[in-house]
């Protein structure tokens, strides 16, 4: 068995960028080398989904300490693992948080170096990864002599062929139950939380939907809300807007407000002047609706509707929910 | 508490892209460099550690001779003195570039200059900003033997060690308990930087700034993972006007977030 | 006119005891006046001194003294009525010089002018009227602060009552001298009044703001003259005011020379806005801190004298400085002590700090990419600047990164290639370092400073034309201090240069007389617009640069002007300077808002600004007053919306 699959799970499910990575892995071995593995306490369940995709065996890393996410825990665990399925070529995981946090580490256990948050596996294999924010692709080769370590970067790689198929038989499962002790997992990590919603941290949101002037008046933000809402996006707004007591001062976003760069920014009615612009040219991926052409907000955009905003923004909302 | 901050000189923001010649890198010849940012937050923390529980900040960095500028502002904007690696080849712009290290070979660079401080702490940025791979971090940890973890935003000094908060997908967060020493990979916006000051640079004219190249460190050239090529990427970024009814665009557009921008 | 006035009545003879008693006094005057007075000079005189004073030349030290301190002109000029009474008292204190002096003679029986010699009679009678209108002007002086309590005064001060009532005795005193003639013990008595009124004033003035009747001749003529003069730094201990030790001599005399008068609190856009700062109290918080702590202390300014919130709302337009009368420089002490709080890192804030960092990595204030910058030349089809045109021209960061800065640079392009002038912009430029040097951060300055010399000198750049009056000062004065600038004008000088050319604008030409005018006179109704257009002069380029006619003949090309209540050197600041754009959100009432509404209430249907900065300010003001709000413009925009289509 060639390739080994690491599967993530959240809350109890395995993660779409799991099924990603077996995308990915599809490219360097066919289905039948492919080990995917589960790592927690209790893992039959998530074994079971595994079976049921296009890949050979499943193999469950069984172990109490296993039970929540740790560096050590899972370094160990998997590395007993590789040194067992001896055959192994590639180790691939999905570029998540979690396996930014222990792969590395992994690897250099093997003496190795993780290519990270791949977007291409072209013949040789050559991997491809993005470097300089973005500005340039890099092609990289493995020339080591273990086995090569691999992270996919979240939607490079299709996971609807992956999903939507189905083992005509499910994967054998097997059971690994690595030696692991308590004096090994050095990190205690507490339950997760999310901050207090007393103040609004426009900072740390993923997606946020701004309106301005465009808007015309406070008794048309319910319009702006149900597309946020749709979105899961926080809300704020230009200066003007908060000036005229239609959303808190702390929403506000520009040189004389928050600084934001979250990675969906959706510009609803905001002309663009560049105090607003300082404080949103940072986002990653830039929407603007504006009715005006000509808009300045259109040269930061990646994507905009030159349209009438109180026309497109309730479509958005109905295409977003339908997309879901 | 004695820190050890690791910092990456990488080209500036603004740096113009132009593939060299050998299409192995960009050229560099008129690039301007700056401090990696998530090693500026890093640094900060470090600062701010510092200044609330005393100890001392020893700034750490890797590369040719221009690295120095970068290792000065760091002693302007508040280390106590510096570990500058010398070596040219991890410039890309010389001959070997990167064949000759990759990120085993730096972190063991790290690793070898570190280890005779045997610091309470290291810090580094998450990633840097040049080649991105997020993992100098955690195998430098795993080279010096100590525990970890990445995407902190916040450093508290317990009496067991360290309590931190790490930075979760989905707007979640958790916080880590361990012991002291550790590695900590540094996200960036957990705390406000610091402009250097006058003062500062002042200052640290008489910090002082220890020299040392690779074989002094006994470290080997050598990567297991080369950087063959470098290339343009395919689409350039420029804005897409999405036309037709607001029911056309807007399903457009949808569809565009969902494949192409890969943020829905 | 001779003998107007009957003959001044002056004693013939003092007893040994009354000579006794005035040298008794006298010398208790005198002891009382250099017991206080003593001090004050020496902690003048013990403060560091002036890194980069020069006497000479001493041209203009001799003009501005003669101007502002004999000819009174800056005081009558700007408070013409109250000016005008305080100058009577000054010249009749000049008048009364040789009196005086004569009058303590007289007590040793030294009197050098004789009452009833021709010109002894003569100068008497002058003084007299001189007298006349000093008890005039002081009686009205008394009545401003003390009856009709105008608040730039302040507190009501019985310092000031009392000396007053002192000059005017002094003045009554030697009138009544004219009317009692006969020899005897009403002529000696009157004398004695006399006497002690003038033994008494004496020793308050150095106890009062009246100590500007010593220093401040010596005050304007040492001064630094340059208005807004920022001096460098000297030394590697040197970051500005950070203590009493960093005050020098001219900003300790400086600070002891006030009078209180509050014109400079009067004019100041954030004291008049309800913020914190208050040029006044800044100077007599130094005046305080010395009273206190001395010239050597390391006290820190900022704390009990003087507070770091103020210092940092100030929009350094100069307005405060270019007021005073007794020439203290208000400007560099504020950026002293901003320079105090930033070169140490003691000022947080974290609007500061994001902009310090901006141009620590990139090149622009704003914090953009400049690829945007890259961007707008391409897509402008702009020339690179290759050494062979006639002007570099600088897009500045509003010029270069903001939608309305870029509009009025093309506006200026298509002027400047109707006029058909060479021109090529830069392919890379860093911000001329202005917020950063009126907020007091000298190491990003001068990196930004030396940076930029060295890319012009390199592009081989001769001339600069810019849209912005903070570049041309920056680069003009700021850049000295670390190499040669090249040339640099604002494209208002530039586009009233070339006047007759742009006749087309308004459909007629234009005479000399008309050129060098203010306005523009009536235009000829079927071809000129009929908007009326109120000009805003920029701080930068009025009081800064003494730019007030040039852009107002080239924005009279496109109308009718009228002028703002407050205007030219008494512009009101549109808020944006001193780095203060980029210090977000303004407390209480907005400098802008202010000024917006004194722009509009002229009933114009345009405002025209020169600076992108005040462009950027208006905007929101304006935009904030709804659908009928007078439009905006750029003079240059004014100027090529008229000109022919291109073909």
């Amino acid at each position: 068995m060639s390739v080994l699959l690491v599967l993530e799970e959240s809350g109890g499910k395995i993660k779409r960028a799991s099924w990603e990575a077996l995308a990915a892995a599809h490219r360097l071995a066919p289905a039948q080398e492919i080990t995917a593995v589960v790592i927690g306490a209790e893992t039959d369940a998530l074994a079971a989904e595994a079976a049921a995709k296009p890949l050979g065996k499943v193999v469950r890393v069984e172990h109490p300490l296993l039970k929540t996410y740790t560096a050590d825990g899972f370094s160990i665990a998997l590395h007993q693992l590789i040194r067992n399925q001896s055959d192994t070529k590639w180790v691939v995981f999905p570029h998540t948080y979690q396996v930014r946090d222990y792969a590395p580490a992994l690897a250099c256990r093997m003496g190795e170096v993780l290519i990270g948050d791949v977007t291409g596996i072209e013949d040789g294999p050559v991997f491809t990864r993005q470097l300089m924010q973005g500005r340039l692709n890099g092609s990289y080769r493995h020339s080591g002599n273990g086995p090569c370590f691999v992270s996919v970067q979240a939607g490079a790689f299709r996971a609807d062929s992956v999903e939507t198929q189905v083992n005509a038989a499910p994967a054998p499962i097997e059971l690994f139950t690595p030696a692991l002790e308590p004096a090994q997992i050095r990190t205690a990590p507490s339950e997760p939380f999310r901050e207090s919603a007393q103040t609004v941290d426009l900072g740390s949101a993923q997606r946020i939907v701004s309106v301005g002037r465009g808007i015309k008046g406070a008794e048309n933000l319910p319009l702006i809300e149900a597309l946020a809402g749709a979105l899961g996006a926080e809300l704020a707004a230009s200066r003007p807007i908060c000036d005229n007591g239609w959303m808190p001062m702390e929403r506000q976003v520009g040189s004389s407000g928050q600084t934001v760069a979250p990675k969906l920014y959706v510009a609803v009615g905001i002309s663009g002047a560049i105090q607003h612009l300082v404080g949103m040219k940072g986002s990653q991926c830039i929407v603007a609706i504006n009715k005006d052409p000509d808009a300045p907000i259109f040269e930061v955009a990646d994507y905009g509707i030159a349209g009438d905003l109180f026309e497109v923004v309730p479509a958005l909302t109905e295409a977003v929910k339908a997309g879901r | 508490m004695k820190i050890v901050v690791a910092i990456k000189q990488v080209p500036d923001r603004d740096a113009p892209v132009r593939i060299a010649a050998d299409e192995k890198w960009i050229e560099e010849r008129e690039l301007q460099w700056a401090m990696n940012e998530p090693d500026a937050y890093a640094l900060e923390e470090a600062l701010q550690l510092k200044e609330k529980h005393g100890g001392e900040v020893i700034v750490l960095s890797a590369g040719p001779e221009r690295v120095g500028s970068t290792i000065r502002e760091a002693l302007a904007k508040g280390a106590d003195r510096a570990i500058h690696i010398v070596c040219d080849e991890l410039g890309a712009g010389a001959g070997g570039g990167l064949r000759n290290f990759d990120a085993l070979g730096v972190a063991r660079l790290l690793a070898e200059a570190i280890k005779p401080e045997s610091p309470d702490l290291v810090l580094t940025g998450l990633q840097s900003e040049d080649l991105g791979l997020c993992q100098t971090g955690v195998i430098l940890a795993e080279l010096l033997g100590l525990p970890h973890s990445t995407l902190i935003l916040h450093v508290e000094k317990t009496d067991a060690g360290l309590k931190v908060k790490r930075e979760l997908e989905e707007g979640w967060f958790q916080s880590i308990e361990m012991p002291l020493p550790a590695v900590l990979a540094m996200q960036s916006g957990g705390n406000k930087l610091r402009y250097a000051t006058l003062m500062g640079i002042k200052r640290a004219k008489t910090k002082e700034l220890r020299a040392v190249n690779a074989a002094e460190l006994g470290v080997q050239a050598g990567a297991v993972v080369t950087l063959e090529q470098i290339s343009a990427p395919k689409k350039q970024k420029s804005t897409q006007m999405l036309g037709g009814s607001a029911k056309e665009a807007a399903t457009a557009l949808v569809e565009k977030l969902k494949t192409e921008a890969r943020v829905l | 006119m001779m003998n107007l006035l009957p003959i001044l009545g002056e004693p013939r003879q003092f007893a040994i005891w009354e000579q006794g008693l005035f040298v008794a006094l006298a010398g208790a005057s005198v002891y009382g006046f250099w017991r206080r007075f003593g001090p004050i000079l020496g902690k003048i005189l013990q403060s560091k001194r002036d890194p980069d004073f020069h006497l000479f030349p001493i041209g203009k030290r001799v003009w501005d003294f003669v101007w502002e301190v004999l000819l009174q002109a800056k005081v009558i000029r700007e408070r013409p009525l109250a000016g005008l009474a305080h100058a009577l008292v000054f010249w009749a204190f000049c008048a009364f010089g040789l009196v005086t002096l004569n009058h303590c003679a007289v007590v040793f029986g030294l009197g050098f002018l004789d009452p009833a010699g021709r010109v002894g009679r003569f100068y008497f009678d002058v003084a007299a009227i001189f007298a006349i209108a000093c008890a005039v002007g002081i009686l009205g002086l008394f009545v401003r602060r003390f009856l009709v309590r105008t608040k730039w005064l302040g507190e009501l001060s019985w310092g000031s009552g009392l000396v007053a009532l002192l000059i005017f005795a002094l003045m009554a005193t030697y009138l009544a001298a004219f009317f009692v003639t006969a020899p005897g013990g009403a002529v000696q008595a009157l004398w004695w009044a006399h006497t002690i009124t003038l033994l008494a004033f004496l020793p308050l003035i150095p106890h009062t703001k009246h100590l500007h009747l010593v220093l401040s001749p010596f005050t304007v003529f040492f001064s630094c003259g340059e208005f807004a003069h920022i001096p460098p730094l000297s030394g590697d201990e040197d970051f500005g005011l950070v203590a009493g030790k960093d005050l020098t001599r001219l900003v300790s005399l400086q600070a002891y020379s006030c009078v209180e008068c509050g014109r400079c609190m009067e004019h100041c856009p954030a004291n008049a806005t309800g913020k914190e700062l208050n040029p006044k109290e800044i100077v007599l918080g130094l005046r305080g801190y010395l009273n206190e702590f001395g010239p050597k202390s390391e006290e820190a300014l900022l704390g009990k004298y003087e507070s770091q919130r103020a210092a940092f709302e100030c929009t350094t337009c100069g307005a405060c400085e270019f007021q005073c009368p007794v020439g203290i420089e208000h400007v560099p002490i504020l950026v002293g002590l901003r320079r105090g709080a930033v070169n140490t890192g003691a000022w947080e804030n974290d609007y500061g700090s994001k902009l310090f960092l901006a141009l620590e990595k990139g090149s622009n204030a704003l914090g953009m990419a400049a690829a945007e910058r890259d961007k707008f030349v391409e897509k402008s089809a702009l020339p690179i600047f290759d050494g062979t045109q006639d002007y570099c021209l600088w897009l500045g960061c509003m010029g270069g990164y903001d939608p309305r800065g870029r509009a009025i640079v093309l506006a200026l392009v298509r002027v400047m290639r109707h006029l058909g002038a060479s021109f090529g912009v830069l392919r890379k430029e860093k911000c001329t370092g202005d917020p950063v040097r009126r907020l007091g951060n000298d190491l990003l300055f001068q990196q930004l400073a030396e940076a930029n010399l060295e890319a012009l000198a390199q592009n081989r750049v001769k001339k600069i034309i810019t849209i912005c009056p903070h570049c041309v000062r920056t680069i003009q004065e700021d850049w000295k201090e670390f190499g040669t600038p090249p040339e640099v004008e604002h494209h208002s000088e530039f586009l009233a240069r070339h006047l007759g050319e742009l006749s087309c604008v308004s459909g007629r030409d234009f005479s000399r007389a008309e050129i060098a005018g203010k306005t523009a006179g009536a235009l000829a109704p079927e071809q000129a617009r009929n908007e009326k257009i109120v000009f805003h002069d920029p701080c930068y380029l009025g009081r800064y640069r003494g730019v007030y006619d040039e852009p107002r003949q080239v924005a009279a090309l496109a109308g009718e002007l009228v002028e703002a209540p407050r205007s030219h050197e008494r512009s009101f600041c549109c808020g944006a300077g001193g780095g203060l754009a980029f210090l977000g959100e303004e407390k209480g009432e907005r400098v802008s808002h202010v000024r917006a509404a004194e722009l509009v209430a002229t009933g114009a249907g345009v405002v025209a600004a020169a600076c992108p900065f005040c462009n950027t300010m208006f905007q929101d003001a304006l935009a904030a007053r709804g659908e009928d709000a007078p439009e905006l413009l750029d003079i240059a925009q004014l100027v090529a919306r008229g000109l022919p289509e291109e073909q």
